[in-house]
């Protein structure tokens, strides 16, 4: 099978940049999200006052300065495709480093976080709106860690189409930290 | 500057400058509907920059981008529905 031919097999996911494949991985994470993203406004209308109380304990401060880390990163990864594109390689693997390192550091943060609410007692199953907490931002930390690993394959491996596919997970990963960022720690 | 590197740095700010409002509309009208509308109408604001500049959709078929727009409004509005309910009711 050719490469015409490959790409026309993938029908629509072939009008996506990068591989259809990451579009099939991006779609999937957009559901399971927007799934679970549905199960926590309905429980908050459920149970207003007990989100209230645990929405009263985050820091959104430090949930906004992650969300400024995340989206600081997916602006040097676009830049690595630009640069990639026009063949300025070195540029765009230091770019590439740049969106990974900021990817380490909202991790850091995020475990920052999490310490504070063990030390203040606050677990899993410290009530509904917690079990929710961690269990979103808990996955959405394992899909952070999971694209800082892409970045540095696709830095390795730096082809256009390489630079465009882990990319889009790694904007897909910023798209959803960006939606969840109110919801969680804004919002009620 | 290529007119695709303008846009993704275009989008940069913007995102930052709506994370920013966010953060002070949320500590200045907290809890309130209107408050929270705002910051969803932000975030809905931002995740169509993300799709357009950064994951490139802008050239990309129209039935992808309503389809990731109404995720991305469906999500903020059913939030904003589920903010509002404990509030109307006092």
């Amino acid at each position: 099978m050719n490469a015409a031919q490959e790409d026309g097999s993938w029908g629509v996911l072939s009008d996506l940049p990068g591989h259809p494949m990451m579009w099939v991985l991006i779609l999937t994470e957009v559901v399971t999200f927007g799934l679970l993203f549905l199960t926590f406004a309905v429980t908050g209308a459920l149970h207003p006052d007990v989100f209230a109380a645990g929405r009263a304990q985050l820091d959104p401060i430090l949930g906004g300065v992650n969300t400024l880390v995340l989206i600081t990163s997916g602006w040097l990864a676009a830049l690595a495709v630009e640069n990639r594109t026009m063949g300025h390689r070195t540029t765009a693997r230091l770019l590439l480093g740049g969106a990974a390192a900021l990817g380490c550091l909202f991790t850091a943060i995020k475990i920052v976080e999490y310490a504070a609410k063990a030390r203040a007692g606050i677990g899993l199953e410290t009530d509904t709106f917690f079990t929710l907490y961690f269990l979103l931002t808990g996955f959405h930390l394992l899909h952070v860690v999971l694209g800082i690993v892409i970045l540095a394959a696709v830095a390795f491996h730096d082809s256009p189409e390489n630079l465009k596919t882990g990319t889009s997970f790694w904007h897909t990963v910023d798209l959803l930290w960006v939606v969840m960022y109110p919801l969680v720690y804004l919002v009620g | 500057m290529r007119v695709s590197t303008y846009r993704v740095t275009r989008a940069w700010i913007a995102l930052v400058v709506l994370t920013l409002l966010s953060m002070a509309a949320a500590h200045s009208i907290a809890g309130g509907v209107i408050g929270s509308g705002l910051v969803l109408t932000a975030a809905v604001a931002k995740g169509w920059w993300m799709l357009m500049d950064f994951l490139k959709l802008r050239h990309a078929p129209s039935g992808w981008r309503n389809l990731l727009a109404t995720w991305l409004i469906l999500i903020a509005a059913s939030a904003w529905i589920a903010a509002a309910i404990p509030l109307l009711h006092g």
